[in-house]
């Protein structure tokens, strides 16, 4: 059946351009600018989904997004929203949530025959015993209930979030939001931004028309103005998402998110209607007052052939008018009160012989053979004090539809989401603003303003008060005149009926009596019934149910509705695409100058922090365990290079240097002298350990500190905040990026260095000694260090330059056998010396004398940071020693990996936290925790590894391979 | 015979088959394409790596003292920047300078002679930067994704600089007027400068613009 009317002034719609597509296999035609839902309802389809939990047929509710009755799949594409997103030439489209397509879901069953059993909650108490057959249930439940399948191929297409600035961001495109908009823009120089939801501006005023062309007329002029102001920009189908502090506001388009702040913020939102609850208000053809309005006037459809309109409030009376506008033949306007309307609506529908039922109400929607639509509703006396139906007295009215009016909730979460106090207005049956934060404000009916020329004015105050907020005293003083009508929401529009199935939740299929059950069960706080009940909690975060939520709660517990609260909706309140929230997805990554080089020798890169760092140089044919132990031994046998760029580099320059020092560190520095390097260990202040490094003394006043890669940029913010509190004079110079740091290891790196140079410095260079040299015409820092093998140097070169230096050492180093080797390599070698890596081997609680490395502790000076916890905690009783240890000679069982337990006697004592195996020693060999009392060389512990086994362990001296004859 | 440098972005040019020069004993991209096409490029949105350029820094409580002795024009306040004689003096904080020479001259060179600690109470800080020269009518378009500041002119204090962050990485960012046209330069850590080279070039491509040498910029 063709329910498309003539072309509607103001229409969405571009009718020359049809589009074709098809829905559960069925082939349909619809215009350009038309959603899935208006394009179906067009062409007289009317089951458009099936629900959550009852699989009952769904037709429109809200035909905004307010409701998810519409959910469709379309290839790989899911929970697409029907009443939203406009229909696209080939799509093929199916209902989310059926067994057996929408109108034969063979789910349907459970809503016929299971609901008695399928309360509110009861899956909370059901299925747990026996406890192995909740796999079982669980699996039912969830492919029984449930929205589209997510389907893993979906492409991820990585969309930008954008950041934008502005004086005004106005929510709304309404006539308040419009109004204040344009208010606004009479100061030039203030940047203003209008976002609305819709795909076109105008908010309520583009449909609720009473069948008068005056509002579009009005529309029309508020837009033509806004479109040629110039600092005014006006954004549709752009929704704001959420709201963080400081005015940030999240704005959501399909093309991504752009990231709005704002100095101020005019929240003109509109209100979300609210359907009245009656037995079957759920059925296909029963809709919102306001969704028959937005599918005459912006698609150019007749919702009904037949209709009633059950209302209870004024706004009815306009959607009957809409409604006969469109061609529907209105039987009957069925008031739930009793007092008198507006007399210039009843006239006018007197006009058009509609008969009104004052103090009725629709007690029962009736349905079709096939529950597929409404065939009639059963109409009864209603009494609003005692909210009872007098059904003895019921008639029945055929239709085939229904329109419902019953009341608003303000669309309000952006509101409560900046920190608003609420509080209730018994004028308009409406939570509104109290307070509102600085910088934000509310214009228009999420305001409580409802007359449309208080509207605008509204919308014009809240626009005056945003820009005195801004510093502009001489903004207008606008009053808006307080709501004086009938309330445009009734205080209880809910229908009582034993049979129930009358509807508040329409994601979640909660009834009236679910909130009764609730409530007997003690969960009668808001909160508690929120999530007992799960209203609100389903994909329209409550859009359209909370309001009645909240007043059925307040009746049940007979308090005033301020009294039961509301609950806020988190951001974001409106359903946004995973992929909006990753946005492009940048992944900072730092390298060192001669990264071309590792990626020409074939080096395997591995992520240290947040540098990209070679683990291992491929070699065809041999394996990665292979490989780490080959350059190992080209380290011990002969020479190695490695790139240490990433190391932090740190200069400590000035007079204070050394006490700066002296303090920072546990040891002692105001004595080293220059040219010669000092281990430095640094603690917080409750004494855990922070990080290692090198303290070279270059000059007098100035100290050259490496440290580690992934905790370098902590250890420099720490130094700066201890700076800023000691006061001494110093400087600090973060240079971790402007030198390339080149390690030469092994016997014969002393050849390789030395033939790049002619400065006997290098020949003369003993462990623990530094120098600044030039070494093929680029002037260096050279340091002797032996972490990785007993003979290294450690070559700092301005980071420009590197790579010359590198290929000059590598080519000396030819007749050397000369290896490059990276990080994976260098954690064993580092092992196989016996040297702990801070962050490898100790966690966020590691203290010293874990580590034993009480020798570095100069506990005899007057301060250092953490020395005052150091003394307190060597008081106490040590928990745990990290200790060196081997496994036994040809181990061949389950290998224990880092992280494995250290279990005694049942207990865990500690675990393995760096293992490997080592040809050089011939052993597996790694460093563990262990119980305090098992740290003497000969000790042994036993590691649970992961599949259970008991490993044993011996302790050992270091370096291992020093110790070997000891095994 | 002097050992040629490299910037931190030339080896992840080379994809971009550029036509190589040295500039400051450093190898650098000098065009990408034709003067024409890149014209067009920078009048869309061109990014020029220009690392190759000297610097010099310098901080500590009387580096502004200092390069008073040797000539150098300072910014008044802090986080602005001053363009003397074709040398450009960034002020990062009340003690800390960046200064570059733009094209021609030694300015940088000779202030890099003097040893790390030159003075009391005055430190040299080695630079090994990534610096770029962004231009064109789609360059606000692309810093909106970049970065959370509004870099728009209005917005922002004549000679202003700018210590923030781009792409998430600290940067350092010039906006001026060229021509009347937005021009930006970028300055961050030369570790990441391959990094940042990747995004300001595919942002670039994707609003129609993209590499420019260091001949058309």
């Amino acid at each position: 059946m063709n329910m498309r009317i003539n072309k509607q002034t103001g229409e969405w719609l571009e009718r020359e351009k049809q589009i074709n597509f098809t829905y559960e296999g069925k082939k349909f035609t619809a215009y350009e600018g038309d959603t899935i839902t208006s394009a179906l309802w067009a062409s007289g389809e009317k089951v458009l989904g099936r629900s959550f939990k009852y699989h009952r047929p769904r037709g429109v509710l809200s035909l905004a997004n307010h409701d998810i009755n519409v959910m469709l799949t379309d290839g790989v594409d899911t929970n697409i929203r029907g009443d939203v997103i406009t229909v696209k030439e080939g799509m093929s489209l199916t209902a989310v949530n059926t067994l057996g397509g929408v109108k034969k879901d063979n789910l349907r069953y459970i809503g016929k025959l299971l609901s008695p059993f399928l309360v509110v909650g009861f899956y909370y108490k059901a299925f747990f015993r026996p406890r192995f057959m909740f796999p079982f249930w669980e699996n039912i439940i969830r492919h029984g209930a449930g929205l589209g399948k997510v389907n893993f191929n979906y492409p991820r297409i990585p969309k930008p979030k954008l950041n934008e600035h502005y004086d005004v961001l106005v929510v709304g495109a309404g006539p308040s939001g419009l109004a204040a908009a344009l208010a606004a823009s009479l100061d030039k120089q203030l940047k203003i931004l209008i976002v609305d939801e819709n795909k076109q501006a105008g908010g309520s005023l583009g449909y609720d028309r009473a069948g008068s062309v005056t509002p579009q007329s009005q529309l029309e002029e508020l837009l033509s103005e806004v479109n040629i102001t110039p600092n005014i920009t006006l954004r549709t189908d752009a929704y704001a998402g959420a709201y963080y502090t400081d005015h940030l506001i999240p704005i959501i388009e399909f093309s991504g998110i752009t990231k709005v702040r704002t100095k101020t913020l005019i929240i003109a939102t509109g209100v979300f209607e609210q359907p009245p609850v009656f037995r079957n208000n759920d059925l296909p053809g029963v809709m919102n007052g306001s969704a028959a309005q937005r599918m005459i006037y912006r698609y150019g459809i007749k919702p009904f052939n037949d209709g009633v309109v059950f209302t209870a409030n004024d706004y009815g009376y306009r959607v009957a008018l809409d409604l006969i506008h469109a061609g529907t033949n209105v039987k009957a306007v069925v008031d739930l009160r009793k007092t008198p309307v507006s007399s210039i609506l009843t006239r006018e529908l007197a006009n058009h012989d509609i008969r009104i039922y004052s103090g009725h109400c629709v007690y029962e929607a009736l349905a079709t053979s096939d529950d597929m639509a409404v065939k009639g509703v059963v109409i009864c006396p209603f009494d609003e004090e005692t909210n009872q139906a007098d059904s003895e007295q019921s008639f029945t009215i055929e239709c085939d539809g229904v329109a419902m009016s019953a009341g608003w909730a303000s669309a309000a979460a952006l509101l409560y989401q900046s920190g608003m106090k609420v509080k209730y207005d018994y004028t308009i049956e409406q939570f509104i603003p109290d307070s509102l934060p600085n910088g934000i404000f509310a214009a228009g009916k999420v305001n409580g303003v409802y007359d449309f020329d208080q509207r605008i004015a509204d919308g014009a105050r809240a626009a005056a008060e945003a820009m005195r907020y801004m510093g502009m005293d001489n903004a207008p003083v606008i009053t808006v005149q307080a709501h004086s009508n009938v309330s445009p929401s009734h205080s209880f529009p809910v229908v009582p009926h034993p049979k129930g199935k009358n509807f508040v939740d329409f994601d979640e299929d909660i009834q009236a009596k679910d909130f009764i059950n609730a409530a007997k069960e003690g969960f009668d706080n808001i909160e508690l019934m929120k999530r007992f009940t799960t209203v609100g909690m389903g994909p329209s975060q409550g859009k359209h149910s909370n309001m009645n939520a909240i007043r059925i709660l307040a009746r049940i517990r007979e308090l005033p509705v301020e009294k039961i609260g509301s609950t806020t909706s988190r951001p974001f309140f409106h359903p946004t695409p995973i992929g909006h929230l990753g946005g492009r997805n940048f992944h900072p990554v730092r390298q060192s100058s001669i990264q071309s080089w590792h990626a020409d020798a074939g080096a395997v890169f591995v992520d240290v922090g947040a540098w990209s760092r070679p683990a291992y140089y491929q070699k065809p044919g041999v394996d990665l365990a292979e490989i780490i132990q080959q350059e190992s031994m080209a380290v011990h046998n002969a020479v190695g290079i490695i790139d240490g760029s990433s190391l932090g580099k740190i200069e400590v320059c000035g007079p204070d240097a050394a006490q700066f020092l002296e303090k920072f560190f546990t040891g002692k520095f105001a004595d080293q002298k220059v040219g010669e390097i000092r281990y430095a260990l640094s603690i917080d202040e409750s004494a855990v350990v922070a990080d290692d490094g090198i303290v070279s003394r270059v000059k007098d006043e100035l100290f050259y500190i490496t440290i580690g890669t992934s905790n370098a940029a902590m250890v420099y913010r720490e130094m700066q905040r201890w700076l800023q509190m000691w006061q001494l004079d110093v400087g600090l110079i973060n240079v971790t990026g402007s030198y390339g740091i080149i390690n030469v290891v092994g016997p014969k790196a002393v050849h390789v260095v030395s033939s790049l140079t002619q400065d006997p410095l290098v020949s003369k260079l003993t462990a623990g000694k530094v120098g600044e040299t030039i070494i093929s015409e680029v002037p260096v820092r050279i340091m002797c260090v032996t972490f990785v093998s007993n003979i290294g140097y450690e070559i700092h070169v301005p980071a420009d330059s590197m790579l010359a230096v590198w290929e000059k050492l590598i080519k000396a180093g030819t007749a050397y056998d000369i290896r490059p080797f990276g990080t994976d390599t260098q954690r064993l070698l580092r092992l196989e010396m016996g040297h702990y890596l801070p962050a490898y081997d100790t966690d966020g609680l590691t203290i010293p004398y874990e580590l034993g490395c009480e020798s570095e502790l100069a506990m005899d000076k007057p301060f250092f940071v953490g020395q005052r916890s150091l003394k307190i905690l060597a008081k106490k009783t040590l928990k745990k020693r990290l200790v060196p240890f081997v496994l036994a000679d040809n181990f061949s069982g389950q290998m224990p990996e880092d992280c494995n337990l250290v279990i005694e006697n049942g207990e865990i004592k500690g675990r393995v936290t760096s293992i490997s195996y080592s040809s050089k020693v011939d052993r597996v060999i790694g460093f563990a925790y262990v119980d305090p009392n098992k740290v003497e060389a000969g000790s042994q512990f036993e590691i649970r590894t992961d599949n259970g086994s008991m490993v044993k362990a011996t302790v050992v001296n270091t370096p291992f391979f020093n110790s070997k004859k000891e095994f | 015979m002097s050992m040629m440098k490299s910037t931190p972005v030339a080896y992840f040019q080379k994809n971009l088959n550029p036509k190589w020069g040295e500039v400051n004993g450093t190898q650098v991209a000098m065009s990408f394409d034709t003067p024409e096409i890149e014209q067009q490029r920078k009048k869309n949105l061109g990014v020029t790596d220009v690392s190759c350029r000297q610097r010099f820094g310098v901080k500590g409580p009387k580096a502004n003292q200092w390069l008073a002795t040797q000539n150098i024009k300072t910014p008044d306040s802090i986080n602005s920047w001053v363009l003397d004689n074709d040398v450009l003096v960034l002020r990062l904080g009340s003690s800390e300078f960046l200064i570059e020479q733009q094209v021609s001259g030694d300015v940088c060179k000779q202030l890099n002679q003097v040893s790390q600690t030159a003075a009391v109470g005055v430190y040299k800080v080695l630079r090994a930067d990534a610096a770029f020269v962004i231009s064109g009518d789609q360059i606000l378009t692309m810093f909106s994704e970049l970065c959370k500041l509004d870099l728009s002119a209005e917005a922002l204090k004549p000679n202003q600089l700018i210590m923030t962050q781009v792409a998430d990485i600290s940067a350092t960012i010039v906006s001026e007027i060229t021509n009347g046209q937005l021009v930006i330069r970028l300055w961050c850590d030369g570790t990441y400068g391959a990094y940042m080279w990747r995004v300001l070039h595919q942002l670039a491509e994707e609003l129609g613009g993209g590499a420019v040498g260091l001949t058309n910029c």
